[in-house]
C-alpha cells in the first residue's frame, strides 16, 4: 500500500513539475499586457496589472501600420483552413490506400514522402517559388494555399493509423457483403477515421498557421502576410530589438506589452482548434466498432 | 485478393485513394527535391561540378560549427523526447481520466504558439530581469543578463529546450492517441496476470506504439537538422549575439540568398537530406514501419 | 468696375511670371513636384511610414503603394532575398526602398543583385549640395551614388550636466581625459557609468572615432582589415580596464536590465558617447533618465589629434534601377529628405537629425528649445556632423553580428577587449573573403 501511494505522488509530483514547466511562460505572457512596459520589468512576473493597460496595448497594436495585424490575422484564418480542408480531402483517402492496398509504387510513394520530409526548406522554396512564379501565381492566395496542402505528415499520420487501428475482419465484413472499394471505404474506413481526420485536422492548421519560411519568402507584400511573418515583422520594428534604426521607433509605439498581445491573441485559434480537436481525439477508441 | 474484379478492369486495389495526392506531391515534393539535387552538382552557369559544390562549402569557415551545434542540439532533443514525451504519455494513459486529460491539455498549450511567438516568450524567459524563472537561471546558467543566458556554450541546450516545450505536447498527444487503439481487454487481460503498472507500460503498451515512435523520432532527427526559426529569430533580438549561420539550415540560407550561391546551399542540402535519410533507414528498418500487416 | 479689372491685366502678368520663375527654379537638373504622376511602390520600414503616408496625402496625382517590411535591420537578408526572387522572374521590384543598414546600397549597386540606380545627374544637383561630403560618399560606390542618407546619425558624448556638477567633474574632451575620469568615478562613485559596450554597434562608437582600419576599402573589392593596428589597440588598452571595473559595462541600452540599473530613479549615467538619435528618444524614452540633466558636448578625440568621430546608422533611400517610373521616384525621395514638412522638427516625421542641411537647422533649433535638456544639445550635433572619420567604409556584409559574436558575447564573460581584437579580425576576415572581398593589412 505504501508503494502504491509513494508511486501516486511520484507520478503527481513529475507531472505537477511538467506542467509548470509548460504553462508558467503561458501564464506570464497571458498577464503580460496588463502591465506597462516598465511594471513587466519592475513589478512581480504573475501580477495583474490593470485591464486599462490592456486596452492601450490593443490601441498601439491595432494603430500599427493601419490596423495591419488584423490583416495579418485574417490572412493566417484564410491560409490555414482552406489549405487543411484540402489536405484533409487528399490525406484521408491516400493514407487509407496506402496503407490497405496493394499497388505497384505503394512503398515508393512512402518512401519518397519520407524523402521530401526530410529535405530542408531552405533548399526547396527556391524550387517552389520558381514554379509557382511559371504558373503565374505569384501574388495570388493560392502561391501559399497550394504549398501549404501538401502535407505529408499528414500523408503518414493517415497511413500510421490505418495500417494499425483497421482489423482485416471489418474490411472483409464489408466485402463479403458485396461493397465495392469506394463503399468500403465509405461505410467502414471513413466512420473510424474521426479521430486521425481530428489529429490531421489538428496537426495540419497548426502546421499551415506557424509556417514561417515559405509565406516569408513568397509573399511581397506586408498585407498578405500571415502571422508569423507578421510577428517577426513586428519584432524588428519594435526599438527593444532593433535599436540601428537610426532615428528612434519610440514613435512606433510597439514595446514588450504589445508584443506580448500580438503573441498571445496570435495563439487564441489555434487554442480554439485545439479544444475542438480535443474532444474527437478522446472519443473514438476503437473498441466499440469490433464488438458491434 | 491482388485486385479488385470490376467488370473486366482491374483497378490495383487502393490505388484511386492515392492518386488525388501524387500532383501535390510531385510539384511541391519530388520536382523541388530534384532540382535541388541537380542545383547541388552544377555551377551558376549550369556546368557540371560534380563534387565541387560539397568541398567548397565544407570548407566554409562556417560549416563545421553549424554542424556541431546541430550535432549537440539534436541529440538533446531527440533524447528528450524519447524519454519525457512517451514517458508523460505512458504516465498519463495509466490513469486515464479527467485529470490527465486537464495535464493533456496543459502540456499542449505552447505547441499553439508559433515559432515565432514560442520565442518572443522564451526571449523574455531568458532574460533575468524580466523572467519570472530568473532564480533559475542564476542557479543553473550563472546569468544575470541576457547576454549570459544565451552565452554560445548554452544555445544548444536552449533551443532544444524551446524546441520541446513547443512541440513535447503535441507528440504527447499522438502517443496518447496511439495508446488508445490498445484494446482495453488486452490491459485487462494483462493485469488479471497480476502485472503492475510499470510492467504494462514498458511490456505491453510501449511496443505496441513502436511504430508511432518510430515515427516520431524519424521527424524529429529530420526536424533537428531543419532548425532554423528559433536561432534566426533569437539572432535578431539579441542584436546579432546569436550568429546568423548557426544552425546547418541557416547556413543553406545564407548561402542561397545572401551570397546568391544557390549551388552551394544545395549542397549543404544534400549532406543534410543523406544525414536524415541514413537515420530514417536506421529506424525504418528497425521497427518495420512500412510492413502494411501488423 | 473699370478701375477693378484694369488692374487684374498687371497682376495676372506678375502670377504668371512668379508661377513660371518657380517652376523653372524647382525643376533645375531634375523632376518637380509638379511633373511627377503616374504610380510607384515604396517600401519602408514602421518608422519611415508615417513620411510615406504624409506623401501620399499631398501628392493625389502621384498613386503610391505602401509597403512596410523588417527594414532590414541588424543585419538581416531580407532584402537581399527579395532582390534574387524579383531578378529571377524579371518582375516585382519596388521604385524606393528605405533600408535600416547602412551597408546595404554597397551590395545593391553591385551584381548579382545590380538593384540601386546612379541618382547622380537625376536627382538635382543643388540639392545634392546640402548634404554632408561624408555622408554623400558613404553612398558612392565605384564612382555611383547609390543611395541618400535619410539622416545623421553621427557620433557625440552625451553629458549628464547634473550629475557632472553636482561631482565637481569636468567634462572631458580627450579620450585619455574621459579615461582618467572613469578611474575617478570607480573609486569615489561605484555604480556610475561613463559609456557602455554591450551593443551590436559599440564598435562604431569606440574603434570607429579613433580610426581603427578594419573596414577600410583601398581599391574595389579590396578591404583592409588589421585589428593589430595602433589605433586599435591603443583604444583597447584605454577601455580595458574601464570595462573592468564596470564604468563602461559590456550592456545594451536597448535591454531591460539597463534601464533599471542606470537609468530612471537610479539615474548613473555620467557619460555616454552615441549617436544623434539618443537624444530624447533613449534618455527620455527608453532609459527614462529625468529631464533638465542631459546634454550633448562635443565627441571625443584622441590627445593631441584633430577630432574624428563616429557614427550609427543613418538609413539610405535607394531608388531602384528598374524603375518605371523615375521622376515621382525621385520626388518621393526629395520629399522624405528635403522637405519641410517632413524634417523641420524632431518627432514621428523626422526622429532622427537630417542629413540634408537646410532642414537640418531647422530640426536643431527646435529640438534646443526643447526643454528636456539641461542645455541646448544642438551645437555638439551640429558640429559633428562633418567630423565622421571617412575611413570606414560600408562593404557588402554587416560587421555588427561579427562584432557581437566575437567580441561582446566574450565581454560578457569578462574577458579583456585587447584579448578579442585578434578575433574580431579574423572573423571581419572571414566574412570579407566569403563576400569576395581581398583582405590585405596594409
Amino acid at each position: 500500500m505504501g508503494i502504491r501511494l509513494l508511486g501516486l505522488g511520484a507520478r503527481m509530483a513529475i507531472l505537477l513539475v511538467f506542467a509548470i514547466f509548460f504553462i508558467a511562460p503561458v501564464l506570464w505572457l497571458i498577464l503580460a499586457p496588463t502591465k506597462s512596459d516598465n511594471a513587466l520589468v519592475t513589478s512581480s512576473p504573475f501580477s495583474f496589472g490593470s485591464f486599462h493597460n490592456v486596452a492601450q496595448a490593443w490601441n498601439h497594436l491595432d494603430a500599427y501600420s493601419d490596423h495591419l495585424y488584423r490583416r495579418w490575422i485574417a490572412n493566417t484564418l484564410i491560409y490555414s483552413l482552406s489549405a487543411t480542408a484540402i489536405t484533409l480531402a487528399i490525406s484521408i483517402p491516400a493514407g487509407y490506400g496506402l496503407a490497405l492496398g496493394k499497388f505497384w509504387g505503394r512503398k515508393l510513394i512512402l518512401t519518397l514522402t519520407l524523402v521530401v520530409m526530410i529535405m530542408p526548406a531552405a533548399s526547396l522554396v527556391l524550387p517552389i517559388f520558381l514554379e509557382l512564379n511559371a504558373l503565374h501565381l505569384i501574388g495570388s492566395v493560392f502561391s501559399v494555399i497550394l504549398p501549404f496542402s501538401f502535407f505529408p505528415f499528414g500523408i503518414y499520420l493517415a497511413y500510421i493509423y490505418y495500417a494499425t487501428s483497421i482489423p482485416s475482419e471489418l474490411l472483409d465484413a464489408a466485402r463479403v457483403d458485396g461493397c465495392g472499394e469506394w463503399l468500403t471505404f465509405r461505410r467502414v474506413a471513413l466512420p473510424l477515421a474521426k479521430p486521425v481526420v481530428a489529429l490531421v485536422f489538428f496537426f495540419s492548421f497548426v502546421a499551415n498557421w506557424n509556417n514561417f519560411f515559405l509565406p516569408y519568402v513568397v509573399l511581397a507584400d506586408s498585407n498578405q502576410y500571415p502571422i508569423t511573418v507578421g510577428l517577426s515583422n513586428l519584432l524588428a520594428s519594435t526599438p527593444s530589438f532593433n535599436p540601428a534604426v537610426g532615428g528612434g521607433g519610440q514613435s512606433v509605439n510597439i514595446f514588450k506589452p504589445e508584443l506580448a498581445l500580438a503573441t498571445l491573441l496570435a495563439v487564441i485559434p489555434v487554442a480554439i482548434v485545439f479544444l475542438l480537436s480535443q474532444r474527437a481525439l478522446v472519443r473514438g477508441t476503437l473498441g466499440g466498432a469490433v464488438k458491434q | 485478393m491482388e485486385a479488385t474484379r470490376t467488370r473486366g478492369l482491374h483497378i490495383p486495389r487502393g490505388l484511386p485513394f492515392v492518386l488525388p495526392y501524387l500532383p501535390f506531391l510531385i510539384v511541391f515534393g519530388i520536382a523541388p527535391t530534384i532540382y535541388a539535387l541537380e542545383l547541388a552538382v552544377t555551377n551558376v552557369d549550369g556546368s557540371w561540378a560534380g563534387v565541387d559544390n560539397f568541398t567548397r562549402t565544407y570548407d566554409d569557415f562556417r560549416f563545421i560549427p553549424a554542424f556541431k551545434h546541430i550535432l549537440v542540439y539534436t541529440v538533446v532533443w531527440l533524447g528528450a523526447l524519447m524519454v519525457f514525451v512517451v514517458g508523460l504519455a505512458l504516465l498519463l494513459h495509466g490513469r486515464a481520466n479527467r485529470v490527465s486529460a486537464t495535464y493533456r491539455f496543459l502540456f499542449y498549450i505552447p505547441g499553439a504558439l508559433a515559432g515565432a511567438a514560442a520565442v518572443v516568450i522564451w526571449l523574455f524567459m531568458l532574460d533575468p530581469t524580466v523572467s519570472p524563472g530568473a532564480f533559475l537561471l542564476r542557479d543553473l546558467l550563472g546569468a544575470s543578463i541576457f547576454a549570459q543566458s544565451i552565452a554560445p556554450g548554452n544555445l544548444p541546450y536552449i533551443f532544444a529546450m524551446i524546441a520541446f516545450w513547443t512541440g513535447a505536447g503535441g507528440w504527447i498527444v499522438v502517443m496518447y492517441g496511439a495508446l488508445n487503439t490498445i484494446p482495453p481487454d488486452l490491459e485487462e487481460a494483462a493485469r488479471i496476470d497480476g502485472a503492475g503498472p510499470f510492467t504494462i507500460a514498458f511490456r505491453l503498451k510501449l511496443p505496441l506504439i513502436r511504430k508511432w515512435i518510430a515515427y516520431m523520432l524519424i521527424l524529429s532527427f529530420a526536424l533537428g537538422t531543419q532548425l532554423f526559426v528559433e536561432p534566426e529569430i533569437v539572432q535578431h533580438a539579441s542584436f546579432g549575439l546569436v550568429s546568423d549561420t548557426w544552425s546547418t539550415n541557416q547556413l543553406a540560407y545564407q548561402l542561397a540568398f545572401r551570397y546568391a550561391d544557390f549551388n552551394g546551399a544545395a549542397a549543404i542540402a544534400v549532406d543534410l537530406l543523406m544525414i536524415g535519410l541514413l537515420g530514417a533507414v536506421v529506424i525504418v528498418t528497425r521497427s518495420g514501419l512500412f510492413r502494411a500487416e501488423d | 468696375m473699370k478701375l477693378k479689372r484694369r488692374w487684374l491685366v498687371p497682376a495676372s502678368l506678375v502670377a504668371v511670371a512668379a508661377t513660371t520663375g518657380a517652376l523653372v527654379a524647382a525643376s533645375t537638373g531634375g523632376a518637380s513636384s509638379e511633373k511627377a504622376s503616374g504610380s510607384i511602390t515604396v517600401w519602408v520600414d514602421a518608422v519611415r511610414l508615417p513620411v510615406a503616408k504624409l506623401y501620399v496625402k499631398t501628392h493625389p496625382k502621384v498613386k503610391v503603394n505602401v509597403v512596410t517590411y523588417d527594414g532590414d535591420g541588424n543585419g538581416a537578408t531580407t532584402m537581399q532575398t527579395k532582390i534574387q526572387l524579383w531578378n529571377r522572374t524579371g518582375k516585382g521590384w519596388p521604385d524606393v526602398v528605405f533600408s535600416e543598414q547602412a551597408n546595404d546600397p554597397v551590395w545593391m549597386a553591385q551584381p548579382p543583385f545590380d538593384f540601386a540606380l546612379n541618382l547622380k545627374g537625376v536627382f538635382p544637383a543643388s540639392l545634392l549640395k546640402g548634404w554632408p561630403a561624408p555622408s554623400l560618399a558613404q553612398c558612392t560606390v565605384n564612382g555611383r551614388l547609390v543611395c541618400l542618407q535619410d539622416n545623421l546619425a553621427q557620433e557625440v558624448l552625451y553629458v549628464n550636466k547634473k550629475l557632472m556638477g553636482q561631482f565637481g567633474y569636468k567634462v572631458p574632451t580627450t579620450w585619455q581625459q574621459w579615461a582618467a575620469l572613469g578611474a575617478k568615478v570607480a573609486k569615489e562613485h561605484p555604480g556610475y557609468i561613463i559609456g557602455n559596450m554591450g551593443e551590436s554597434f559599440s564598435h562604431w562608437l569606440y574603434l570607429w572615432p579613433d580610426r581603427c582600419p578594419i573596414s577600410q576599402v583601398v581599391a574595389p573589392k579590396t578591404v583592409r582589415i588589421n585589428s593589430a593596428d595602433v589605433h586599435c589597440t591603443r583604444m583597447a588598452t584605454l577601455l580595458d580596464p574601464l570595462i573592468k571595473s564596470g564604468v563602461v559595462p559590456p550592456e545594451s541600452v536597448f535591454t531591460p536590465a539597463f534601464a533599471q540599473k542606470y537609468g530612471g530613479d537610479n539615474d548613473k549615467i555620467l557619460l555616454m558617447p552615441g549617436p544623434t538619435w539618443y537624444a530624447k528618444d533613449i534618455f527620455g524614452g527608453t532609459l527614462k533618465v529625468p529631464a533638465g540633466e542631459m546634454t550633448a558636448a562635443l565627441p571625443l578625440r584622441w590627445k593631441n589629434e584633430a577630432p574624428t568621430t563616429g557614427q550609427v546608422g543613418g538609413g539610405p533611400w535607394i531608388v531602384s534601377k528598374h524603375t518605371k517610373n523615375v521622376a515621382a521616384a525621385i520626388d518621393f525621395v526629395k520629399f522624405a529628405t528635403t522637405s519641410r514638412a517632413v524634417k523641420s522638427k524632431p518627432g514621428a516625421l523626422s526622429p532622427g537629425f537630417p542629413s540634408y542641411g537646410p532642414v537640418a537647422t531647422m530640426w536643431l533649433k527646435s529640438l534646443n528649445k526643447d526643454t528636456y535638456f539641461a542645455a541646448p544639445p544642438g551645437a555638439a550635433m551640429k558640429a559633428a556632423a562633418g567630423l565622421v572619420w571617412k575611413g570606414w567604409s560600408m562593404v557588402t556584409y554587416p560587421d555588427q553580428p561579427i562584432w557581437s559574436t566575437s567580441v561582446v558575447t566574450q565581454l560578457v564573460a569578462g574577458k579583456a577587449l585587447s584579448d578579442q581584437l585578434p578575433a574580431l579580425g579574423e572573423g571581419l576576415s572571414n566574412n570579407a573573403k566569403a563576400a569576395g572581398y581581398k583582405v590585405v593589412n596594409k
